[in-house]
């Protein structure tokens, strides 16, 4: 098995430096206000750590280009899953069929026993009102 | 009978043609197997994905439940574990056996930290009552105005669980390469074992980078 590629040291330990000075960037620019930025920004810094890992830590870099194929196309069914999904639950609003206004799900947990039902924006939801549905009601 | 050259190793089974074929046939078995980790991990990522988009709120305001401090500390913990288990295979590939177990026990320790600031994270939430679903009960003077915290809690406690069997799973297999290299059965002539462990390490720490900018990094 000499013919295996065998990476040196420094290229270990200057990826591993890296991963932890990216972690640091992630977590810094955590505190700082973006706004939908900062969700972008933390997965591109993910991104990059984690192509980082592939790359160097699992050899992708230097094995047998079929191993990144198989690896990428996990990746890719991953997007498909999300897209086809999102196609789904992302318009349901437009539906009347939103979970938040149809049905609110924080009636089950215990703590809510004690406390108003709120929608996820905070405001006091009436149990009874249910403007949005009102069509059934006239059948 | 068989086809083998009385001088081919005896690592290497009859039905591969040479020990490099068998190696690539093992590495590539194992991306296959990765393929299927990464989608187990997908539903969760998609279910996190949805939750998010229709509760953004919920995740801003619960996310601050959780303690950044030890999030960070168990992330430098895994990466370091993840340079000491590239380490055990750079020095079984230079024939170096004492190192490598040296790598491989440090690798072991490091999971075993990582669980732990885990289990400080999981009985914290049990004791106040930070919990999926119906049995959430926490009512702390921080949690008055939260929106649907045990949403939250039901995605944290899932993706952070199933993450976290896989570094138990990832130490059982750890300990195995301990024992074996020192038995010396692993050597620069045939570490495949070691090496598909390490890929599997390493998906454990891939998951846990996403894992904790989405949950302790929250806007």
């Amino acid at each position: 098995m000499s013919e295996h590629h065998i990476t040196p040291l420094r290229t270990y330990l200057i990826i591993a430096a890296s991963l932890l000075f990216l972690s640091g960037v992630t977590v810094w620019v955590s505190y700082i206000d973006l706004g939908s930025f900062n969700i972008v920004l933390a997965m591109l810094v993910a991104t990059v750590k984690a192509s980082l890992v592939a790359f160097f830590f699992m050899h992708l870099l230097w094995d047998d280009k079929k191993n990144l194929t198989m690896f990428l196309m996990s990746l890719m069914f991953f997007g498909i899953f999300v897209t086809i999904t999102m196609l789904d639950t992302a318009f349901r609003g437009d539906l009347g069929l939103n979970p938040e206004t149809k049905d609110p799900i924080n009636k089950r947990a215990a703590f809510y026993d004690t406390l108003p039902l709120t929608d996820t924006h905070g405001h006091p939801v009436d149990e009874h009102s249910d403007e949005h549905h009102e069509d059934k009601d006239h059948h | 009978m068989g086809h083998h050259n009385p001088d081919s190793p005896s690592h290497l089974k009859h039905y591969f043609y040479d020990v490099n074929q068998q190696y690539e046939t093992s590495k590539f078995a194992m991306w296959a197997f990765i393929l299927t980790e990464v989608l187990t991990f997908a539903g969760l990522f998609v279910a996190y994905i949805v939750y998010r988009s229709w509760y953004p709120d919920m995740f801003v305001d619960a996310h601050k439940l959780l303690d950044v401090n030890k999030g960070l500390m168990n992330t430098i913990v895994l990466i370091t574990s993840s340079l000491t288990m590239a380490l055990a295979i750079w020095a079984i590939q230079k024939n170096n056996k004492k190192l490598s177990v040296v790598m491989l026990v440090a690798t072991f320790i490091f999971a075993l930290v990582f669980l732990g600031i885990k289990y400080l994270e999981y009985s914290h939430k049990f004791e106040v009552g930070q919990l999926p679903g119906e049995f959430y009960s926490y009512m702390g003077p921080d949690a008055a105005h939260l929106n649907n915290p045990h949403i939250f809690f039901s995605i944290y406690f899932i993706m952070t669980g199933l993450h976290g069997l896989h570094v138990a799973i990832g130490m059982g297999l750890i300990a195995w390469l301990i024992y074996s290299t020192q038995k010396g059965n692993l050597t620069s002539e045939y570490y495949t074992p070691m090496e598909m462990i390490g890929i599997f390490w390493h998906l454990v720490d891939l998951i846990w980078i996403y894992l904790f900018p989405l949950f302790y990094l929250i806007g």
